[in-house]
């Protein structure tokens, strides 16, 4: 069997047998694909994402029935690095230099579970309220840095504007 | 002399006519692709904060809301429809929204909006998506931002 495909194989190469492949075409093709796809990308970074609990209107939550006052973080104007902050809930008032130093104190606030140290528990209401004039990445600087400090129930106040 | 040597030597060439119809195809594809994506995520400024504590996006259907700083104007975004930035186009957005979510309950609505816009022009659509989540009875929102790489905890 080996000896009749070998002599069919010099055969065919006797006879001048060739394969040839148009490629032309085909890297016409591929350069016409590099090119678009050079024209089109765009690097992006990454999204991420924080999530935000809206409350859920409830028809059988009783209308009566006492809720936390929220702890309040007043997010000032920016000046300059400067952006001044004020953590404010009953018999609390304390202010922060930068986002840093608010998730510091809003750690410090937090109550560890089967401990009697903080204030308040980490599905306690925790609104972020800007003045007028913040901006949109000021108010997600406060909100991170009520996540980093383990609150889990954070919302943002309506503008006054 | 067998026949097949009579006709001459062989030759074989490859139909080149399907393999270019199939990349056209696949351009026209990738353009069509290419342009629906920009018109869901179009190219916005987002917040960076400072060791975000956030979660990845992940992969599954949300609903994006985008509002876009274009100077002194606001434009908000739902998909490729535009809404002005008024009461008349806010409830547009909120009904919009309030369409999208009863067709499938559990898909999370994202907020892009641009870092430098003030806070008070960001407001309206948080409360247009809180406005429809109502009047389906969904409560749950997420707020997409752009993280930095360093991440402290896990919020979601």
């Amino acid at each position: 069997m080996n000896s009749k495909r070998t002599s069919k194989t010099s055969r065919r190469a006797a006879a001048g047998f060739k394969l040839a492949l148009a490629m032309t075409s085909m890297i016409d093709m591929v350069f016409l694909l590099l090119v678009f796809f050079v024209c089109t990308i765009r690097f992006e970074r990454g999204e991420e994402v924080f999530r935000l609990d809206l409350p859920v209107r409830a028809e059988t939550a009783d209308p009566l029935a006492l809720r936390d006052a929220p702890v309040q973080v007043i997010i000032g104007m920016r000046d300059g690095e400067r952006c001044e902050i004020e953590v404010r809930a009953e018999g609390v008032r304390q202010s922060a230099e930068n986002f840093e130093a608010l998730a510091v104190v809003m750690q410090q606030y937090r109550r560890t579970p089967g401990s009697n140290d903080g204030l308040f528990e980490t599905s306690h209401p925790i609104l972020i309220v800007p003045a007028p004039g913040s901006t949109w990445q000021d108010t997600v600087d406060g909100f991170n840095a009520a996540v980093r400090a383990g609150y889990a129930n954070i919302g943002f106040a309506e503008s006054k504007s | 002399m067998s026949l097949l040597h009579a006709r001459g030597p062989a030759r074989i060439n490859a139909n080149m006519t399907p393999l270019i119809d199939l990349a056209f195809l696949l351009i026209v594809f990738f353009v069509l692709v290419a342009r629906m994506s920009s018109e869901q995520l179009p190219p916005v400024a987002l917040p960076q904060p400072l060791h975000a504590a956030t979660t990845a996006a992940g992969s599954r259907p949300r609903l994006t809301v985008n509002v876009i700083a274009d100077g002194d104007r606001t434009t908000l975004s739902l998909g490729a429809r535009r809404f002005a930035d008024d009461d008349a186009g806010r409830a547009e957005l909120a009904a919009a929204i309030a369409q999208k979510i009863r067709r499938d309950p559990t898909l999370p609505v994202d907020l892009r909006a641009d870092r430098s816009l003030r806070y008070d022009r960001v407001e309206p659509a948080l409360r247009a998506i809180a406005q429809a989540a109502s009047q389906i009875g969904v409560g749950r929102v997420t707020i997409r931002v752009c993280a930095l790489e360093d991440r402290t905890s896990q919020h979601e």
